[in-house]
């Protein structure tokens, strides 16, 4: 879906050129176009759509320790595999999924609050002629290049309650707070895994934002300042909704990938994080690969997946305006 | 938009899709193996230039050189060649499970004792039952190690013990004598042990007195149930049809471990470590006892091993786990065992690498390179007599105990993971706050769910 809304605009400037070329010739190009784009549409069936299809296919079917191993042939369960999640308060999983999608909600929100906040915040300081500034933006982007993994794992050491040096800080250095918390156990968890994650997608948004506000054209903010606008009402009636469409974009893909993160709280607080942090990824990967409850698994995956067509959906609606602008 | 999900759909998709094509091959091979399995019997007509593959887990310092060395002479004897293959404990559940339903792997595996079960029910491993005689049978074994090689309710014997690990307390003599409490009564009940620890509290305040891994640790249950078994209480039923770790006494052992906590005695910083983590503390010198495995002994003399500082390195007791008020103490015994995958071209070959590996020599001395116990009693008793320390490992692997053999322990001990590690978050004060009414509310979660997984079935 995401695909499609966004290659609109290029096929409407390609349709402006092609009446320029009529009859035969047109639908021979055509042709050779479709048999270029044949080995990537047949890869993007063979490895994306039919496993897709037999990941929905999966959630109609009870795979449990005893019938995984066969698989397809396992018997049909029809809806009861959804059912038994939305609806069964007897099912003891029931809660869990619950919890996992509150905990998703609240970590995809700040994940993709701080980071859209933040990255552009980052952005606006860095838009200045000033000496030392390639060294500076380009020092802002290393957390970019870390791998989730190594983040997940400087941060699991960082926060640790006795000899890390949050705490240390926090603690020993600047008597901020009196008794050492706990962050990686309990509430303080969801911030544990935030916080790692919000440095990391900042260089990313700081990069975006950076080419959107040099593409911008100084007159306005200058004829702005004539007028009497001060930097706040330049900001906000000129800065920020000539970003709208990068928001957009960054709204959109930031959180489909906060929503289906799993490497950092996988990472840094094990295969069950506990139901203050445990994410959906994490309890969909706990409940398949651990527990064999594929079926179970399967259907929370599709649940997933139609959450986000509905984000899409919604995503599209509000931000329609802004794509055809661009 | 969906490309993520998709990811997780096809990695399931492609990871089962063998196990399909598996289902249709595999009985051909069991026939074939139940042939050629009748003259395994009648003698060591083995062939020579045949390669058996091996998996094993990182169980000693180099795992892949170390256990090829510990083969040689059986290649040397026989001519069957061994090629070892490591495979990470983080994958192995995996690696395993689809060799097993897909036909493609190794000839023989190395599986969690706790694991059998639910391998030996998917149908891919050998059942040796015919065999075991050769290697003494189940007399050769302490009971609780030959009970992981069955299946509940089932013919058939489907490992055999490879080497053995039981829990037991490590303390610092230095740190009780500073204390001025005798190692020879500091451990011997649950009551003596609380005290102990109270009095190290208040006579040695550099150095914490206690200290366990949280959830994130895969051994937490064998750290909670032996409180849960002094006091009483079990994991499932005699009959393991129902969960029972929500009864007063399993809610009492689980108590006194948060107790423990809730009293400033268990350092809760601790819980936000895996095991191997917390292990380091120990020999780190941050905690004065700490309940572990034989490993952690056999390390004490590994000069490279510069986790431990030598206040710690130099005086490590170990004491066998207290008794409860039934006047019984326990503690979880596991290790690991030996399967040979029915889909093997070699079963007899398989065999005799597995009685080699059985063998009084080669169980020592395997054992010692992984500071792990022999898993059979005649090497286990002569490892047991080398000092006090190795003595008390020997004796809690008499009295040790295991879960149930059921193929769906693995994810009952999950249920108990979340749960017991919910219990001890909130008594550290960072999770829901701690009562009896949460405890009690956790373990009938942890019940309810342990149901609902026993009730699974195949129809």
């Amino acid at each position: 879906m995401a695909q499609t809304t966004l290659q609109s605009p290029p096929e409407a400037g390609s349709a402006r050129a092609l009446p320029t070329r009529a009859g035969r010739p047109r639908r021979r190009r055509t042709l050779f176009a479709y048999w270029l784009i044949a080995p990537a549409v047949a890869f993007m069936v063979l490895v994306h759509l039919v496993p897709t299809a037999g990941g929905v296919l999966l959630s109609f079917k009870r795979l449990n320790t005893f019938t995984f191993a066969r698989l397809f042939d396992a018997p049909w369960a029809g809806l009861e595999n959804y059912r038994s999640i939305l609806f069964d308060t007897a099912n003891p999983l029931r809660d869990g999924f619950f919890g996992a999608v509150q905990n998703t909600a609240v970590y995809t929100f700040w994940t993709v609050s701080g980071t859209l906040a933040g990255g552009l915040a980052i952005a606006l300081l860095l838009n200045r002629q000033m000496r030392g500034i390639r060294l500076i933006r380009t020092l802002m982007l290393t957390p970019w290049i870390v791998p989730s993994f190594v983040v997940a794992v400087l941060w699991q050491f960082m926060w640790q309650s006795d000899v890390g040096i949050v705490n240390k800080v926090l603690v020993d250095y600047t008597h901020l707070l009196s008794e050492r918390p706990i962050w990686l156990l309990g509430e303080n968890s969801m911030w544990a895994i935030i916080i790692p994650s919000v440095w990391r997608g900042l260089p990313f948004a700081m990069i975006f934002f950076l080419a959107g506000l040099q593409a911008m054209p100084p007159e306005l903010h200058e004829a702005a300042a004539i007028d009497g606008a001060g930097p706040f009402r330049r900001f906000r009636y000129i800065t920020l909704p000539l970003l709208r469409p990068l928001i957009a974009v960054q709204l959109l893909f930031g959180v489909i990938y906060a929503a289906y993160q799993f490497a950092i709280p996988y990472i840094m607080l094990g295969s069950n994080p506990g139901p203050d942090a445990d994410l959906m990824m994490t309890l969909i990967y706990r409940q398949s690969f651990s527990n064999n409850l594929f079926g179970f698994g399967a259907a929370a995956s599709v649940l997933l997946m139609a959450a986000m067509c509905v984000w899409v959906a919604i995503w599209y609606r509000a931000f329609k305006r802004d794509l055809e602008v661009t | 938009m969906p490309r993520r999900s998709a990811i997780v759909a096809s990695a399931i998709a492609l990871m089962l899709a063998p196990a399909a094509v598996a289902a249709c091959g595999g009985d051909d091979d069991s026939a074939s193996t139940t042939s050629s399995g009748t003259n395994a019997a009648q003698g060591e007509q083995l062939h020579k230039g045949v390669t058996l593959t091996l998996w094993t887990m990182p169980n000693s310092p180099k795992p892949k050189e170390d256990l090829q060395k510990m083969v040689e002479p059986f290649t040397a004897k026989t001519g069957v060649k061994v090629d070892v293959q490591e495979v990470g404990w983080d994958v192995q559940f995996d690696r395993i499970r689809n060799a097993a339903v897909s036909g493609e792997g190794p000839d023989i595996t190395q599986a969690g004792t706790t694991q059998v079960p639910f391998f030996a029910a998917l149908g891919g491993f050998l059942d040796l039952s015919d065999r075991v005689d050769e290697i003494g049978g189940a007399d050769a074994y302490a009971d609780g190690i030959w009970k992981t090689t069955q299946v509940e309710g089932q013919d058939g014997t489907w490992a055999i013990p490879w080497f053995t690990e039981a829990r037991s307390i490590y303390y610092r003599k230095d740190v009780l004598e500073k204390a001025g409490i005798d190692p020879a009564t500091a451990f011997t009940d649950l009551e003596a042990f609380r005290t102990t620890l109270q009095t190290i509290k208040e006579k040695v305040p550099d150095i914490e007195p206690f200290g366990a891994p949280g959830k994130k640790a895969f051994d937490l249950v064998h750290n909670v149930m032996p409180f849960v078994w002094d006091n009483g209480g079990a994991e499932l039923s005699p009959d393991a049809k129902q969960a029972t770790i929500n009864s007063p006494e399993a809610q009492e052992g689980v108590e006194f471990m948060a107790g423990l906590i809730q009293d400033g005695l268990f350092d809760k910083s601790q819980l936000e470590r895996d095991g191997t983590q917390v292990e380091n503390q120990f020999k780190g010198g941050r905690l004065a006892v700490w309940i572990g495995g034989p490993w952690v002994l056999g390390s004490i003399g590994r000069e490279e091993d510069d986790t431990w500082v030598p206040e710690a390195r130099e005086n490590v007791g170990v004491a066998p786990m207290p008794t409860g008020p039934g006047g019984k103490g326990y503690t979880f015994v596991g290790g690991s065992d030996l399967m040979i995958f029915k889909h093997t071209k070699h079963p007899d070959e398989a065999w005799a690498l597995v009685k080699f590996l059985s063998e009084d020599q080669t169980q020592k001395d395997y054992a010692e390179l992984l500071g792990m116990f022999p898993a059979r009693l005649d090497p286990q008793q002569q490892v047991g007599q080398s000092s006090e320390n190795h003595q008390a490992f020997f004796e809690a692997i008499q009295s040790g105990r295991t879960y149930a053999p059921i193929p769906q322990w693995g994810q009952i001990e999950n249920a108990y993971k979340t749960r017991f590690g919910n219990i001890l978050d909130s008594a550290a004060g960072v999770g829901k706050d701690y009562s009896e009414a949460t405890v009690k509310a956790e373990l009938d979660a942890a019940a309810k769910e342990a149901d609902g997984l026993l009730a699974q079935s195949a129809g």
